[in-house]
C-alpha cells in the first residue's frame, strides 16, 4: 500500500486531470436533444421496448419541467443550453463486446487511463474496476472471486440486456424517477454507459469495486447511470472517480445514482469529483436503505464550474441509518452548492451529516441541506454539523439547511460555524519555520482531516493533492 | 400579480382615512402608491422545499378579511417620562410632521410586498416615538385592542445621537361584536442614531380568529443597539419578521423570541440580521413549544456583506415538541461574504427529556406537574434574555396559561 501512495505523490496531479486525447469517436449524435436522438440512442444500444419507452417518458417529462431557478442564492445556469450538448458520444470500442483486458483498448483511451492509475489500482486494491469514456464504459472486469459468490459488476447497457427483470424493477422507478427534477428527467431520456452492481444475500465484498467517469469531449454531455442493489445482509463499498479536461465550450454532467440498502446490509459510496472548470455538474443521488440498512456517502467536490448535488436517503425500515461525510473546495468561478438530504420514514433511524466547505480566490460553497422527520419515525435522532473555512473577502460560503420535523419524539441538531484561517495558527507554524503558503496548506490538511480519514487511502491521497494544486494555484 | 385585488378597495377608501386623520400630503401620496403598489407586489416570500410550501398565505381571503373603514382599536401609550414623545401615530403630525417624514419608510420600504403595501395604504393606528439626543428613558408602554375585522397599525420610533428607550408593545383582542375571521397588520420601523440603544418588545396575544401579519425592521448607525423581543402566542396563523441591518460599524442588535402554539396554530417566523458595516455583532435566540396540531416554521439570516470586517454573528433555535401530531419546521441560513467572520447557528428539535421527567416523577411530582416544570424551565434562557421585568413576568404568565 505504501509504495502505492508513494507512486501517486510522485505523479503530477494537475496532468493527470487535465490532458486531454483529440477525440476520437466511432459514433455521435447530433448537438440537442429531440425524440429522435433518444430513439438513435437507444436503437444503438439495442435496447429493450420498455427502455425506449422509458426514455421517451422522462424526455416528456424534461420538456415540461421547468429550469430550477427559485432557489434562494442557486448556482447560475444560464448557460446551461441543452441544445449545445452532444449528449452521446461512442467511442470507437466495440463496447458490447465488453473488453476486459487493458492492454485490448485503442491507445489513446488505455493512455487516458494508465496516466489516471485506474490499471494500477485495479491490480493492488480493487474487487473490480470499470472505465467510462465518454458516454460508453470501456472496460470491465471483476475479480473473478467475487463472480464466483453470484456479485455482479458490469456496466449499466449490459445489465439492461443480461439482468433486465432486476433493472426493469429497479431503473428509475422507486429510487430517482424522472419526474425527481429536471435534470433527473434529461438523464432519464438520455443515459448512457454507467455501473450495475449487484451484491446477493448476505454477501460480503470485502474490497471496493471501482468506476472511473473520464469526459474527453469538447461540449459534450455526459449522463451516466449507477444502480446498486445490495441484498439483505450484504455489503459492498463502491467508489467513483470523475474527471475532465478543461475546454473552452461548457460541459454538462447529469449522471443519476440509484441504490438499494437491503434489510441489514452496508452499502459505501465514496466519490471525488474533479470536473474542469468549465463543467456543469447537476446530479441526482439517492438511496433506499430498508429496515437496519446502513448507507454511507463519501464525497469531495472539487472540481466544476458550478455544482447542485444532494445525495439523499430514504430510511425506510425501522432502525435503518445514514452517515454523509462530504468536502467541498471551491476556488476562483467556482460555484459548489452541495448538500444532504436524509428522509427519516421509520422509527429508529439514524442519520449524521458532516460537511466541510472550503472557499478561496472568489469561490462559493453552500451547504444545503434538508432533514425530513415523518410523522411516526419515532425515536429518530439526526445530526447535522458544517464547517466552512474561508479565505479571503472575494470568497463566499453559505449555510441553507432545512428541517422538516413532524415527529416529536425525536432528536434533532443542527449545527454550523463559518470561520476565517486562524492568524494564530498561522502565526504558531511560521514561529516553527513553516512558510505562509505551507503553514496554510498544513491548516487545510488539517481542517479536511475528518473526510480523509474516512477514504480509502489512494483516494485520500488523491483528496488531499488536489486541495494542494487548489492552494498553490492561488497562492504563487 | 393582482390576483388579490380586493373591490372594496380603492382610490377613495385611502383619501378617506387620510382626510379623517387630517395627513399631509406626502403621506397620502405614500399611501396611494402603496395602493398602487398592489397590483404588481407578491405575497411575503414563504420557504418551500421539494413539493411543499412551508406556509399558505395564498388561501387568506382579504376581500373578506379587510375591511378599512371600521377599523378600531382601544389603545394604551404610557412614557415615564416626558422627554420622550410617544404619541398615536396619526396624531403626531402637528408636531413632528418633519421627523416623520424624514424617516418614514427609511427603514423598511412601504412596497417590499403585498402586505407591506396594503398596511400602509390602511392603516389607521400605531405609534410614534420619538427619543430626543441623550434621553434615556427605560419604560414606554403601548398596550393595544383590536375591536374590529381588520387592524393595521404603523409605528415609527427615532431614537436620536446617544438616546436609550425601552417599548413594549402588546396587542390582543377586545370584545369586539365581529364574528369570524379577523386580520391585524403590524409594521414597526426603528431608525437608531449613533451610540443609540432600542431595545422594542412586542407580545402578540390575539384569539384564534385572528391572522396576523407583522413586519418590524430596525436599522443602526454606528456603535447603536436595536434589540427585540419577539413573543408570539395567539393568532391562528401568524407571519412575523423581525430584521435588523446593521449599517453602522460596532452595531449590535438581538433577536430574542418566544413561541407557544396550541390547537392547530401555525406561527411562521423569521430572524434576520444584515451586517453591512465593520465590528458589527448580532445575537438571535429562539425558544418555542409546540402542542396538540401546532405548527412552527422558522427561519433565520445571517447575512455578512462584503465590507462587514469582523464580524460576530450567532444564531440559536430550540423547539419543544408536546405533540406528536405538531410540526417544527426550520431553516437558519448563514450567506457570508466576508472571510474575517466569526458566524454560527444551530437548531435543535426535541421532546421533554424522558430522564428528565423520571426524576421528578421519582420526587413524587406527578407527570402532567413534571412536564409543565420543564417546559418553564424550557424557556428560562431565552427569559433570562429579556432585560424588563415586566415583560419577563407577561411573557412567562402566558406560557403558564398555555399550559395544562
Amino acid at each position: 500500500m505504501s509504495s502505492q501512495q508513494d507512486d501517486l505523490k510522485e505523479t503530477d496531479t494537475e496532468a493527470r486531470f487535465e490532458f486531454k486525447k483529440e477525440e476520437k469517436s466511432a459514433f455521435q449524435t447530433e448537438k440537442g436533444l429531440t425524440e429522435e436522438t433518444v430513439r438513435v440512442i437507444s436503437e444503438d444500444k439495442d435496447e429493450p421496448e420498455w427502455m425506449l419507452e422509458r426514455r421517451l417518458r422522462a424526455l416528456e417529462q424534461f420538456q415540461e419541467m421547468p429550469m430550477p431557478t427559485d432557489w434562494p442564492g442557486q448556482p447560475d445556469l444560464s448557460e446551461v443550453d441543452v441544445d449545445e450538448i452532444i449528449p452521446y458520444i461512442r467511442p470507437d470500442v466495440d463496447v458490447r463486446a465488453g473488453v476486459d483486458d487493458w492492454t485490448e483498448l485503442p491507445d489513446e483511451i488505455k493512455d487516458t487511463f494508465d496516466k489516471l492509475g485506474i490499471p494500477e489500482a485495479e491490480k493492488n486494491a480493487l474487487s473490480g474496476v470499470g472505465a467510462q469514456y465518454e458516454s460508453e464504459v470501456v472496460y470491465q472486469n471483476m475479480q473473478e472471486r467475487w463472480e464466483e459468490k453470484g456479485v455482479i459488476f458490469c456496466n449499466m447497457d449490459e445489465a439492461v440486456q443480461e439482468h433486465e427483470e432486476i433493472v426493469r424493477e429497479h431503473f428509475m422507478t422507486k429510487c430517482v424517477p424522472p419526474s425527481d427534477n429536471k435534470f433527473a428527467a434529461l438523464h432519464g431520456a438520455i443515459w448512457s454507459g454507467g455501473s450495475f452492481v449487484y451484491v446477493p444475500e448476505n454477501t460480503t465484498v470485502d474490497m471496493p469495486v471501482q468506476a472511473y467517469f473520464r469526459m474527453n469531449s469538447e461540449g459534450m454531455g455526459q449522463f451516466e447511470h449507477t444502480l446498486i442493489i445490495a441484498e439483505e445482509g450484504s455489503e459492498v463499498h463502491y467508489i467513483e472517480g470523475c474527471s475532465a479536461p478543461k475546454y473552452s465550450a461548457f460541459n454538462l454532467h447529469s449522471g443519476g445514482v440509484e441504490v438499494f440498502v437491503g434489510e441489514d446490509a452496508h452499502v459505501q459510496y465514496s466519490t471525488v469529483q474533479n470536473w474542469s472548470k468549465n463543467t456543469y455538474n447537476l446530479n441526482t443521488k439517492r438511496a433506499i436503505a430498508e429496515k437496519g440498512g446502513r448507507m454511507e456517502w463519501i464525497s469531495g467536490s472539487m472540481g466544476s464550474k458550478a455544482t447542485m448535488l444532494y445525495p439523499s436517503t430514504i430510511l425506510k425500515g425501522r432502525g435503518a441509518s445514514d452517515n454523509h461525510i462530504t468536502i467541498a473546495f471551491a476556488g476562483e468561478g467556482q460555484d459548489i452548492d452541495t448538500g444532504a438530504k436524509v428522509y427519516h420514514n421509520a422509527p429508529d433511524t439514524k442519520s449524521t451529516v458532516e460537511s466541510k466547505s472550503i472557499a478561496k480566490d472568489g469561490g462559493r460553497t453552500n451547504y444545503r441541506g434538508l432533514v425530513h422527520i415523518a410523522d411516526g419515525a419515532e425515536n429518530s435522532s439526526t445530526a447535522v454539523e458544517c464547517d466552512a473555512l474561508m479565505f479571503d473577502n472575494e470568497s463566499t460560503s453559505d449555510t441553507m439547511p432545512y428541517m422538516e420535523i413532524n415527529e416529536s419524539k425525536v432528536d434533532v441538531a443542527h449545527e454550523a460555524t463559518v470561520g476565517k484561517i486562524g492568524d494564530e495558527d498561522i502565526f504558531y507554524l511560521q514561529s516553527r519555520g513553516l512558510d505562509d503558503d505551507d503553514a496554510k496548506q498544513m491548516i487545510v490538511s488539517g481542517f479536511i482531516e475528518p473526510i480523509t480519514e474516512e477514504l480509502p487511502i489512494e483516494y485520500a491521497v488523491e483528496l488531499n493533492r488536489l486541495v494542494e494544486l487548489e492552494m498553490e494555484g492561488s497562492l504563487g | 400579480m393582482s390576483t388579490k385585488a380586493i373591490e372594496s378597495l380603492s382610490e377613495d377608501t385611502v383619501r378617506r382615512i387620510a382626510d379623517e386623520r387630517d395627513e399631509p400630503e406626502w403621506l397620502l401620496e405614500t399611501r396611494l402608491n402603496a395602493l398602487a403598489a398592489l397590483e404588481t407586489a407578491d405575497l411575503p416570500d414563504v420557504i418551500q422545499t421539494p413539493g411543499r410550501r412551508w406556509t399558505d398565505l395564498e388561501s387568506l381571503d382579504f376581500e373578506s378579511l379587510v375591511d378599512p373603514l371600521n377599523q378600531s382599536d382601544a389603545t394604551e401609550r404610557a412614557a415615564g417620562d416626558d422627554e420622550v414623545v410617544v404619541l398615536p401615530f396619526t396624531e403626531a403630525f402637528d408636531e413632528y410632521g418633519d421627523v416623520i417624514e424624514a424617516n418614514f419608510g427609511s427603514v423598511l420600504d412601504p412596497e417590499h410586498n403585498y402586505l407591506t403595501a396594503l398596511s400602509v395604504a390602511l392603516f389607521t393606528t400605531g405609534t410614534f416615538v420619538y427619543v430626543p439626543e441623550g434621553v434615556d428613558v427605560e419604560d414606554v408602554t403601548v398596550r393595544a385592542e383590536m375591536n374590529s375585522r381588520s387592524l393595521f397599525s404603523q409605528t415609527l420610533v427615532v431614537a436620536e445621537e446617544s438616546s436609550s428607550v425601552t417599548i413594549l408593545e402588546s396587542i390582543e383582542s377586545g370584545d369586539s361584536e365581529v364574528d369570524g375571521d379577523r386580520y391585524f397588520s403590524n409594521l414597526v420601523e426603528i431608525a437608531a442614531g449613533e451610540n443609540s440603544n432600542v431595545q422594542f418588545g412586542s407580545l402578540q396575544n390575539l384569539d384564534d380568529d385572528s391572522y396576523t401579519y407583522s413586519l418590524k425592521r430596525g436599522e443602526t448607525d454606528a456603535y447603536a443597539t436595536v434589540d427585540w423581543i419577539e413573543s408570539n402566542f395567539g393568532s391562528k396563523l401568524t407571519r412575523s419578521d423581525v430584521e435588523t441591518e446593521l449599517n453602522g460599524d460596532g452595531s449590535e442588535s438581538q433577536i430574542v423570541g418566544t413561541f407557544f402554539g396550541t390547537d392547530d396554530q401555525h406561527f411562521d417566523l423569521n430572524a434576520r440580521v444584515w451586517h453591512q458595516a465593520e465590528h458589527t455583532t448580532a445575537d438571535l435566540v429562539t425558544r418555542g413549544v409546540l402542542d396538540d396540531v401546532a405548527r412552527s416554521v422558522y427561519e433565520g439570516v445571517q447575512d455578512v456583506g462584503e465590507d462587514a470586517w469582523n464580524t460576530s454573528s450567532y444564531q440559536r433555535e430550540n423547539t419543544l415538541m408536546l405533540s406528536d401530531d405538531a410540526e417544527a419546521d426550520a431553516s437558519p441560513k448563514l450567506i457570508i461574504h466576508n472571510h474575517d467572520t466569526e458566524a454560527s447557528h444551530s437548531a435543535t428539535v426535541g421532546q421533554v427529556d424522558a430522564e428528565d421527567l423520571f426524576y421528578l416523577e421519582s420526587r413524587s411530582i406527578d407527570s402532567r406537574t413534571a412536564r409543565n416544570m420543564l417546559v418553564e424551565g424550557f424557556f428560562v434562557p431565552v427569559l433570562e434574555e429579556i432585560a424588563v421585568d415586566e415583560f419577563r413576568d407577561d411573557v412567562q404568565e402566558l406560557v403558564l396559561q398555555r399550559l395544562r
